[in-house]
């Protein structure tokens, strides 16, 4: 297992958004993380990013633990991760953000700069590199956040909704840059809410709802769950189940 | 019985300075944000009651209430014209924000009222009390009680009124409030016109007792700074038992060490609060 | 801007043979000084966005310690820098250590008081000269105490240690380190997940301010040749560090310059015009255009100019 969290639980006050929460990743998955809105998904992310101290439960990443550790020490043990509400650095160029990722691994401003540009390149934002992130659009940001954490050489990426609000032609091209990304050997946890991306990028689906695992398993199986579509539209309600042809 | 006074004396100081830090505390909690020139808000507080007592003539609730009024004022004047705009913004915007709002302030007081330590004309609170052979003079008696009462007030307000809870709603959640129905723009300008009066009544409060100039605003903020550190991010109730600690912690120094002390002691703790417990009492950690 | 860096070199070098004589070589010292700690501060209140309000905890350390190796053991005030430097050194690690594992206002209040304890103690402290402060060596007894009747020397000394502070700072701001404190000043919470190490790179961006700082207060206190608390740890040198590197653009390499540039003449006017009372009339100025920025252009001249210039050359060829 590259990922081990087990038994993850996250209380803000008496608030638990998470509780009791598992999840198992092994090397080159790609896992898809469904739920509906407030079910916790993102604040699980925090716990397995160190953006969060998990209350209870450990995190185990390659084999070291890495539950109190900082998101620095996470970053650098090959977790990546995305926001949900992208976090650019506004001020700086599309390049400067890529290259703060890159100097992770080269300390050499010369080095950096080539593979920001080789990174740049892989995720079409080359036109942009120039200028500066607060220029972009929504989707544009959510795209420089993949360059810039793809440049720091993770080996796992949990990308939270790094696909949402995109136009078809642009959600397209977004799943083929996953998929390049897993090509290149990196293992990914993705949240979503668009089932398209699920149903194609996804091998295996976690349901999380009220802040726990309500359900695994293969794409297909698990949006025809009872639990699931009850997570999604509640209790009562009459279940139309959707004939593929 | 002079450690005795000293102590008390202190106290009395401190229930002054839980006051004004407490709208310093208000503030910080619900907009994370913090005012650099809450200080000057009680100088000019001191001022205010100087001009009412000299120009009216009015007596302790009079000018009391008119510092609070103006400083009232004062604080949503600043909030709609100036921290609503920097509030979202880079935090090098913030902090100069309030910084040299401090600054204009300060300054404008000392080429109005010049560099001079002025204090209140005798008023009507005088003598001295003797309660089982301390010393309390009427005046300081007086304004550390009310002080404190009006802090347990603006306590009650906060956890007691739908007003309160308003303003409570948008510290904790300000989209959630705003799903409620309440603007936040309404309360956080409620807020600092609170935290504005608060301190201008505390500056009303201690003009009774003690001279004053311009300068003081800055030893002021100061002292707010560490009694809501003290007291922990965001609580008002912490702030009041802090500045009743710091109010003793001071005047102790000064009686132990001297009077030049006074001020070193609280900002070396605040040093030393930051190092080993910067949450305070009442904080999160 | 890539032409202007030679004129700008020659400028600054010729500038005492193009405007000659006491007031006009005062007035370069003077903005000297004033860029060199503008810059200095820049370095974690700018870059880093890290803003403290009490820089004159170094600037003061700076000053007194060369008068003070002179005071106590006669040495020549210049043998007192490095001491300097490597108070405020220990100075930038005792608070940065605590604070920068807290929220951003836990800093800036921390400096401001800190700042405020030192100049305090200080006026109580005999063996610093308490309240009435350090003199210099009041005529030098060989070059090496730095005492110029004229300002020429001192001019030109300054401007080397300019050049120093403004060279650090390019390098740093195209190195891996001058990346990582722009990315804490753009977002933390992102820097962190990129693996930047926080709380040690703003610590190192203050250590290498507090330096800068300390050699700025050591050429102050050298030249005028007297230091006491209010010169050397009052919130006004705090403010006057702030306010020239925020007007000029705070985050810039040249924003410290051309806050000096505009803030050094002004307020020489305002203390001709004023007169006794203008130092009173100069704050409440410098109040007002610190809010001022804060509300309009918190990027201060250098960002104001990034708007304007693409707007004023399109006006210019379509005329």
């Amino acid at each position: 297992m590259l990922l081990s969290a087990q038994n993850i639980s996250k209380a803000f006050g008496s608030f638990l958004a998470v509780r009791g929460a598992d999840l198992a990743v092994a090397e080159g998955e790609i896992i898809g993380l469904i739920g509906p809105n407030g079910a916790g998904k993102s604040t699980f992310f925090n716990c397995l990013a160190g953006d969060t101290l998990p209350t209870t439960g450990s995190v185990v990443f390659d084999d070291i633990d890495v539950t109190r550790a900082s998101a620095e020490v996470h970053a650098r043990a090959g977790i990546g991760r995305t926001f949900q509400v992208p976090a650019t650095f506004e001020d700086m160029t599309v390049l400067e953000n890529v290259m703060v990722g890159a100097f992770l691994r080269h300390h050499h401003r010369g080095a950096a700069r080539e593979t920001a540009l080789r990174i740049v390149e892989m995720t079409g934002l080359t036109r942009q590199s120039a200028q500066r992130a607060r220029s972009l659009g929504t989707p544009g940001r959510k795209r420089l956040e993949i360059a810039r954490v793809l440049a720091t050489g993770p080996r796992l990426m949990l990308l939270d909704e790094a696909l949402a609000g995109l136009t078809p032609t642009e959600l397209q091209q977004a799943i083929a840059l996953v998929r390049r990304i897993h090509e290149l050997g990196i293992t990914l946890v993705i949240v979503e809410h668009i089932m398209e991306v699920i149903m194609t990028l996804a091998q295996r689906v976690l349901v999380f709802n009220q802040g726990h695992v309500i359900a695994q398993g293969k794409p297909r199986d698990v949006v025809a769950n009872e639990a699931v579509i009850e997570a999604y539209l509640g209790r009562g309600h009459r279940r139309r189940r959707r004939e593929t042809p | 019985m002079l450690l005795a006074q000293v102590i008390v004396g202190g106290l009395l100081l401190g229930a002054i300075y839980a006051l004004f830090s407490s709208g310093l505390t208000l503030i910080w909690g619900m907009m994370n944000f913090i005012n650099f020139a809450h200080g000057e808000f009680v100088m000019l507080g001191m001022y205010v009651a100087l001009l009412v007592v000299v120009w009216l003539g009015g007596g302790p609730a009079t000018f009391g209430f008119a510092a609070a009024f103006a400083l009232f004022v004062l604080g949503v004047i600043v909030y709609a014209s100036l921290i609503r705009h920097v509030m979202r913004g880079p935090m090098l915007a913030q902090i100069l924000s309030t910084f040299g709002l401090a600054l204009l302030l300060r300054y404008t007081a000392f080429w109005i009222f010049s560099a001079n330590f002025v204090s209140l004309p005798q008023v009507s609170l005088s003598g001295t009390l003797n309660v089982g052979g301390i010393l309390m003079p009427v005046p300081q008696l007086v304004a550390g009680v009310a002080a404190i009462a009006l802090t347990l007030g603006l306590h009650l307000l906060l956890t007691r009124t739908t007003v309160g809870s308003q303003l409570l709603a948008v510290a904790e959640d300000r989209n959630a409030a705003m799903l409620m129905g309440i603007r936040p723009d309404r309360m956080q300008a409620l807020a600092w016109g609170l935290a504005a009066g608060s301190a201008g009544i505390a500056g009303a409060l201690m003009a009774v007792s003690y001279p004053w100039s311009p300068s003081v605003g800055e030893t002021f903020g100061l002292t707010a700074f560490v009694v809501v550190t003290l007291g922990g991010f965001g609580s008002v109730p912490g702030a009041m038992y802090a500045g009743l600690i710091i109010g003793l912690i001071q005047a102790l120094s000064a009686y132990w060490l001297g009077p030049i002390y006074k001020d070193i002691v609280v900002y070396a703790l605040f040093a030393a609060l930051l190092w080993l417990r910067p949450q305070g009492l009442m904080g999160k950690a | 801007m890539k032409w202007s860096l030679p004129a700008l070199a020659a400028l600054l070098l010729f500038y005492p043979f193009i405007l000659t004589g006491p007031f006009y070589w005062d007035i370069g010292v003077a903005f000297l000084l004033a860029a060199i700690s503008a810059s200095a501060w820049n370095i974690v209140g700018g870059y880093a966005g890290q803003v403290s309000v009490g820089h004159s905890m170094f600037f003061g350390v700076g000053a007194y310690t060369p008068l003070l190796f002179y005071h106590l053991w006669g040495l020549p005030p210049v043998a007192g820098v490095p001491a300097g430097m490597l108070v405020s050194l220990v100075l930038a690690v005792a608070i940065g250590m605590p604070t920068f594992r807290l929220q951003g206002h836990y800093f800036s209040m921390a400096t401001i008081a800190v700042a405020e304890l030192i100049r305090i103690f200080v006026g109580t402290w005999d063996l610093v000269g308490a309240a009435i402060g350090l003199q210099g060596p009041a005529v030098g007894r060989a070059w090496w105490d730095l005492t110029f009747r004229s300002e020429l020397p001192y001019y030109y000394i300054f401007l080397a240690v300019l050049a120093v502070v403004l060279y650090t700072t390019f390098e740093v701001e195209r190195s891996r380190f001058g990346y990582y404190l722009r990315a804490i000043k753009a977002g933390e919470r992102a820097a962190r997940s990129l693996g930047v190490p926080v709380r040690a790179t703003k610590l190192k961006a203050l250590m290498l301010s507090a330096v800068f700082t300390s050699v700025a207060g050591s050429l102050y206190s050298i030249k005028t040749g007297f230091i006491d608390p209010e010169s050397g740890f009052g919130i006004l040198v705090s403010v006057q560090m702030v306010i020239v590197a925020a007007l000029g653009g705070a985050g810039t390499l040249f924003g410290p310059l051309i806050g000096a540039l505009l803030l050094v003449p002004l307020q020489t006017a305002t203390n001709t015009w004023f007169g006794g009372g203008g130092s009173g009339l100069t704050y409440i100025l410098y109040g007002g255009i610190i809010v001022l920025l804060a509300r309009y252009e918190p990027g201060g001249m250098h960002e104001w100019w990034q708007r304007v210039a693409p707007r004023l050359m399109r006006r210019s060829h379509a005329a």
